[in-house]
């Protein structure tokens, strides 16, 4: 294989992607190892995951429920679909920061292309989506409301999602490397965006005391309904959620583009 | 067949950064104290460097601390990007590097090592197969399957020795690993060495040891605050190379 690498080269950027998608099982076997770490030692290991999800919708669930006067059979399954998508979503940002920092043994010792570890870092994250959209199966199928057609035309959201991952976690692990602060920023912008989002709070409820903006130009909103739009009303989600996260894919890639292509060859020296 | 190459051609390192890394304190105790910032530091750490080096060649590098072999094994090796000039290279570039980074501290010794395998190109097939070997030259037997966190620093360099040997290297960019392990793994590594630089098609290393650069290369580079001042035959770069140190 012949390489070439000068500052000049206007398509080593373009070369090292195609190239680090190639190497899928080596970001897969680290990212599956990744996985793997974060229950060495757990007793109950990787059922942490299902515990987790278990109280959070537990509690929530019933509370926030009866709060807004949902029906738990619709209220449950929504629920956990819009925390274990945004467990995804939000994952992905806040450990963008660190996709180099922590892989800096690797990137000043070995000779293959840094986006490798951008990949690894979306196969760690992924672990708890899967294992959440079981349970939501699990759920679904112990309540009655399992469709599978639903689950068939929530295909193209997952392939969305993955997408637009790709692109937001480029632009804050390269930025993440050179400012430092902004994994902070992003960890409390976060936060609030979280409350802002329709996870907890059916979206209807918004709607009718007119709060609707709220959750229209929130990107986030619109990644999760790709997904739980279909799964939970069998029928593709509104025309405008597509058009939103497609808009959001091509912001994303060209300002994730154009990042990469600035701070590329300066991410080794800023370890 | 294709022909093994490196190629650098004007090749310039410039490392520049911010020197104040203290953060808001630091700044907030300047503005006070009325001392003007720290500013940025410019490190020239390759200069003008042009190399060819063909299929079959060894090459020696040779410098004072911070004379740039590191650096320039690591544009060889495309882990930096020169911030001038070209660096071409044709085949599989095998660097040995730093034996003590790049662990994954809370994994099995095991673990570790099909990780290093990847990352230095291996298929899993191949590591699979090639595991058992790799695990006895390490010697590390039952530690294996501890986290390597609780490995002292000769069991990491036994560990990566071992894994990085066991490729088959197209050009092999090592930087001064000799001195691995203890009495006995030394010599072990030593031998296991020879034969895997032996392999090589290109072969570029960094060494202080000049026996070394004599059985191994004929030829040397002598590399000086980020320049070549002399590029020729290992005994009489190494005989100026000795006497300008005197």
């Amino acid at each position: 294989m012949k390489h070439s690498y000068s500052s000049a080269d206007k398509s080593r950027l373009l070369r090292d992607v195609i190239r680090s998608l190639l190497l899928h099982r080596v970001w897969f076997f680290i990212g599956m190892q990744d996985v793997k770490r974060r229950y060495r030692r757990s007793f109950i290991g990787p059922l942490w995951i299902l515990l987790n999800l278990g109280v959070y919708v537990g509690a929530i669930g019933f509370v926030y429920g009866v709060m807004f006067g949902q029906d738990l059979k619709a209220f449950l399954p929504y629920l956990m679909l819009g925390f274990v998508t945004w467990g995804l979503i939000s994952a992905s940002i806040v450990d963008a920061g660190s996709v180099f920092v922590s892989a800096e043994g690797y990137i000043k010792q070995f000779s293959y292309p840094k986006q490798i570890y951008i990949l690894r870092a979306i196969v760690s994250n992924s672990m708890n989506f899967a294992m959440g959209l079981v349970a939501v199966a699990v759920v679904q199928l112990f309540l009655g409301t399992f469709e599978f057609v639903g689950w068939l035309l929530a295909i193209p959201g997952f392939l969305l999602i993955y997408i637009a991952l790709l692109g937001h976690t480029t632009i804050f692990a390269y930025l993440g490397t050179a400012f430092r602060d902004l994994p902070h920023a992003l960890a409390a912008v976060l936060q609030v965006v979280f409350y802002l989002t329709p996870i907890v709070v059916p979206a209807s409820v918004l709607k009718s005391h007119g709060m609707e903006f709220v959750y229209l130009v929130n990107p986030i909103y619109h990644l999760i309904e790709v997904v739980r739009h279909p799964i939970l009303n069998s029928d593709l989600a509104p025309l405008s959620t597509y058009g939103f996260v497609f808009g959001y894919i091509l912001v994303v890639y060209c300002v994730g583009w154009y990042v990469a292509w600035r701070l590329d060859k300066k991410v080794v020296f800023l370890l | 067949m294709t022909q093994n190459f490196i190629r650098l051609q004007n090749v310039g390192v410039r490392f520049t950064g911010d020197m104040s890394t203290d953060g808001l304190i630091g700044w907030l105790a300047r503005k006070r104290s009325g001392v003007s910032t720290p500013g940025t530091y410019n490190v020239e750490a390759l200069k003008d460097v042009t190399i060819a080096i063909e299929q079959g060649e060894r090459v020696g590098l040779v410098g004072l601390n911070g004379a740039g072999k590191s650096t320039l094994l690591k544009v060889m090796a495309g882990i930096y990007t020169p911030t001038s000039g070209i660096a071409e290279s044709e085949g599989h570039v095998c660097p040995m590097f730093e034996f003590a980074t790049g662990f994954e501290m809370h994994q099995t010794g095991r673990d570790n090592i099909r990780i290093r395998g990847l990352l230095l190109g291996m298929t899993p097939d191949e590591i699979e197969a090639k595991l058992p070997e790799i695990e006895d030259f390490t010697e590390l037997g039952e530690f294996l399957a501890y986290p390597v966190r609780t490995y002292s620093a000769g069991m990491f360099i036994r560990l990566a020795f071992a894994v990085s040997t066991s490729i088959n290297p197209e050009i092999l960019l090592i930087d001064e690993v000799m001195g691995a392990g203890d009495l006995r793994f030394a010599n072990k590594a030593k031998r296991r060495m020879f034969e895997f630089m032996e392999q090589g098609k290109i072969l570029v290393f960094s060494s202080h040891n000049f026996d070394l650069l004599k059985s191994f290369c004929a030829r040397t580079i002598w590399l000086e605050k980020g320049q070549i001042i002399m590029d020729g035959s290992t005994e009489d770069v190494i005989a100026k190379y000795e006497s300008s140190q005197r």
